[in-house]
């Protein structure tokens, strides 16, 4: 508590010693000396790699340039061309993330629900089946996408299966097709949308069940009208945590997909970048994604978020 | 709860008197894993009672509570409402509601919303018309549009009162539905259950550790411990004439001691304790014969500084002032008789000249005062167990 005290005439009075003084703003610095190094590595690693994206976006390529030879200027034609050529492939990314982030909370929200509320009173197993949430991480991002190439083969039982119950005809592919790229990033982005609800319905009041129990609601109506509610912004939380990178991902769509409709944006910007040696093109490209991610979010966030995320 | 002013009474806001119903148990067991919390429980409350379950923490009276609910189901036995069988009825289909002891408002709701919950299930049309009612009821409607969040402690507990009345249950429970509220706002929030109670003619089941809670508020009160119902009835009957240690002392204060009976004449049982002769009513004794327990009132009790000259039909025994407590309108001694121990009692504060330490001092009560407990009982069960 500081020494302060309103004098007869309203004014607050500073009654510490100048040693105080100097203590106290001693404090004030060292809140300052802790952030320094934070802000300096968002800034080196953030906020200049933007704004050399974004100056990137705007270079030109002069007359008779070599190939990856390109020169400072304001050419926002750049966009027009990669937006006029590539706009397909991003309303793709954005449909696939969508379904994705869907077919994750479909599957999520129940895993969660187990996990956090069913299996309250089973410390051991709720442990076991977090630690195995959590295994995959502990293999590569890449390897595993490769794993699911194997498991949705032609010749694997999956495929296998579906044709002799005769969903799949027989000359069917479930590899190379969007349902492959769709199933890889479920599949991938799921721990993401599983942690932050399983995070919110482990502080679920269970008493607040059993008094709607009471108050006549059946447990399927007490579901919707209390346990999903509050859930909301762990709902909330995994969908973004989810739907953002899905939107940006390129290794799904390169291992599980194909050349023709299942291309998302991250693959045009990476063979921009490494392949064609479009610089600018794949600079605006990002920018594009980003900005798109970022107008998508809030217009999400303004109809459903929550006042924690605003 | 302002029942009887002009505007109260002038609104058709409150609801048709609808009777509660009887609520019946049989047997009730419950185990959990290997300890058993209600042993063996048989009950009837009849329509339209004020019950209170009284007894310690652990007695087994919230878990009686839950099953009534259905929020337990009990290990064996029935229950009974209104004379139909709800043993394997969920909670959600009983004519049942609750107050909870942690309120269990929605947060995510308003508190009209709170309120309408249980009438909205029920597919009542006008289930947002009687929500607002049920807040007049606990005097805020004022706040209908608020969240839970934003109450004080009473206007939580009157909200969650609201909520569990606008459904008209054929039982209302409550379970230590004022537990979390300070001295003051308890005992107006006791005053206001009982009259609302009074208007709306609900059986109420009220869970309470609370002797003085329970005895203001109950037509009749059921002491439970250890998973059994020690005595039952209207709370002065309970207060004036204990069966058992843990009740004598649970419910108000006793002054018990140990006796030996020697004779019996004119209704009246004669022991001996401690060299001195005590009278007790036969109707007032559980026990007539061998060893048994007396048992008197501190407030039954008179105080002399010389020995009294009221001897006939009294009780009498001498021993020294070892504390003097001054509470304003009492002073309160306690009394150091030789071969019995430690009496207690006190004294209004009329101007006299209190008993000071160290004084030897009288006391006389009534023999139609006395109670006669069996000889085997603990004499300090359920001393200071809240």
């Amino acid at each position: 508590m500081s020494k302060m005290m309103m004098t007869k005439k309203g004014k607050i009075a500073d009654l510490r010693s100048a040693e105080e003084i100097k203590a106290e703003r001693r404090k004030g610095r060292t809140g300052v000396y802790l952030v320094v190094p934070g802000m300096l590595v968002l800034f080196l690693f953030f906020a200049l790699p933007v704004i050399v994206l974004l100056s990137m976006s705007l270079y030109a390529r002069p007359e008779g340039a070599e190939i990856g030879e390109f020169v400072p200027a304001l050419e926002f034609g750049n966009y027009v061309t990669v937006l006029s050529a590539y706009w397909s492939e991003l309303v793709r990314s954005f449909g696939f993330a969508l379904i994705a982030t869907v077919l994750a909370l479909l599957i999520g929200y129940p895993m969660a629900y187990l996990v956090a509320v069913r299996l309250r009173q089973h410390g051991l197993l709720q442990g076991i089946l977090l630690v195995l949430l959590i295994a995959p991480f502990f293999s590569s991002f890449i390897l595993r996408t490769q794993a699911w190439k194997q498991i949705l083969a032609d010749e694997g039982w999956v495929a296998q299966t579906l044709k002799l119950i005769a969903v799949l005809p027989v000359d069917g592919h479930l590899t190379a097709t969007p349902f492959a790229v769709v199933a890889g990033l479920t599949y991938n982005f799921l721990p993401f949308m599983v942690l932050p609800i399983y995070a919110n319905l482990g502080r679920l009041d269970t008493r607040l069940l059993e008094a709607s129990g009471d108050l006549y609601a059946s447990p399927m109506t007490s579901f919707f009208k209390v346990t999903l509610p509050l859930s909301a912004p762990g709902v909330f939380a995994g969908t973004l945590l989810t739907f953002i990178p899905a939107a940006g991902d390129y290794v799904n769509a390169a291992l599980l997909g194909n050349n023709r409709n299942t291309t998302m944006i991250g693959q045009v910007i990476d063979s921009r970048f490494f392949k064609v040696i479009d610089y600018p093109g794949a600079a605006a490209l990002s920018f594009v994604l980003m900005l798109s991610i970022l107008i998508l979010v809030t217009l999400y966030i303004r109809r459903f978020g929550t006042k924690e995320l605003m | 709860m302002s029942a009887n002013t002009a505007e109260t009474s002038r609104k058709p806001t409150v609801p048709p008197r609808s009777e509660g119903a009887d609520l019946e148990l049989k047997g009730i067991t419950k185990r959990f894993a290997e300890f058993v919390a209600v042993k063996d429980l048989d009950l009837t409350v009849p329509s339209g009672t004020f019950f209170a379950l009284l007894g310690p923490s652990g007695c087994g009276k919230s878990t009686t509570l839950r099953m009534i609910a259905g929020l337990d189901a009990p290990s064996e036995g029935e229950i009974l409402i209104g004379g139909k069988n709800v043993t394997s009825l969920p909670s959600h289909q009983r004519e049942v509601n609750t107050v909870f002891q942690s309120y269990a408002l929605f947060p995510h709701m308003t508190v009209l919303e709170n309120v309408a919950f249980g009438l909205k299930r029920k597919k009542d049309k006008q289930a947002m018309e009687k929500a607002r009612e049920g807040l007049k009821m606990v005097e805020l409607d004022h706040l209908a549009n608020r969240r839970p969040e934003q109450l004080s402690g009473g206007q939580q507990q009157r909200v969650a009162l609201a909520r569990a009345l606008v459904n008209r249950p054929q039982v209302l429970l409550l379970d230590e539905p004022l537990g979390a509220l300070d001295m003051k706002l308890r005992r107006q929030m006791q005053f206001e259950l009982k009259a609302i109670q009074t208007e709306v003619g609900l059986t109420f089941i009220h869970v309470t550790h609370d002797q003085e809670e329970a005895m203001t508020m109950a037509d009749v009160v059921a002491v439970m411990n250890e998973g059994r119902i020690e005595q039952m009835g209207a709370p002065r009957d309970l207060y004036e004439l204990p069966k058992t240690a843990f009740v004598a002392n649970f419910l108000g204060k006793s002054n018990l001691m140990r006796a030996h009976v020697v004779g019996q004449q004119e209704g009246l049982i004669e022991a001996q304790t401690a060299g001195c002769r005590v009278l007790i009513p036969v109707e007032r004794a559980v026990q007539h014969e061998g060893d048994i327990v007396i048992g008197v009132r501190p407030e039954k009790l008179h105080l002399h500084r010389g020995a009294p000259q009221e001897s006939t039909g009294y009780n009498e025994l001498s021993g020294q002032v070892i504390d003097v407590s001054f509470t304003g309108t009492t002073t309160e001694y306690l009394i150091e008789v030789p071969g019995i121990g430690r009496i207690g009692t006190f004294s209004q504060n009329r101007g006299q000249q209190p008993a000071q330490m160290g004084d030897t001092v009288y006391l006389s009560w009534e023999s139609a005062h006395s109670f006669g407990l069996a000889g085997d009982e603990v004499v300090d069960a359920g001393v200071d167990q809240t």
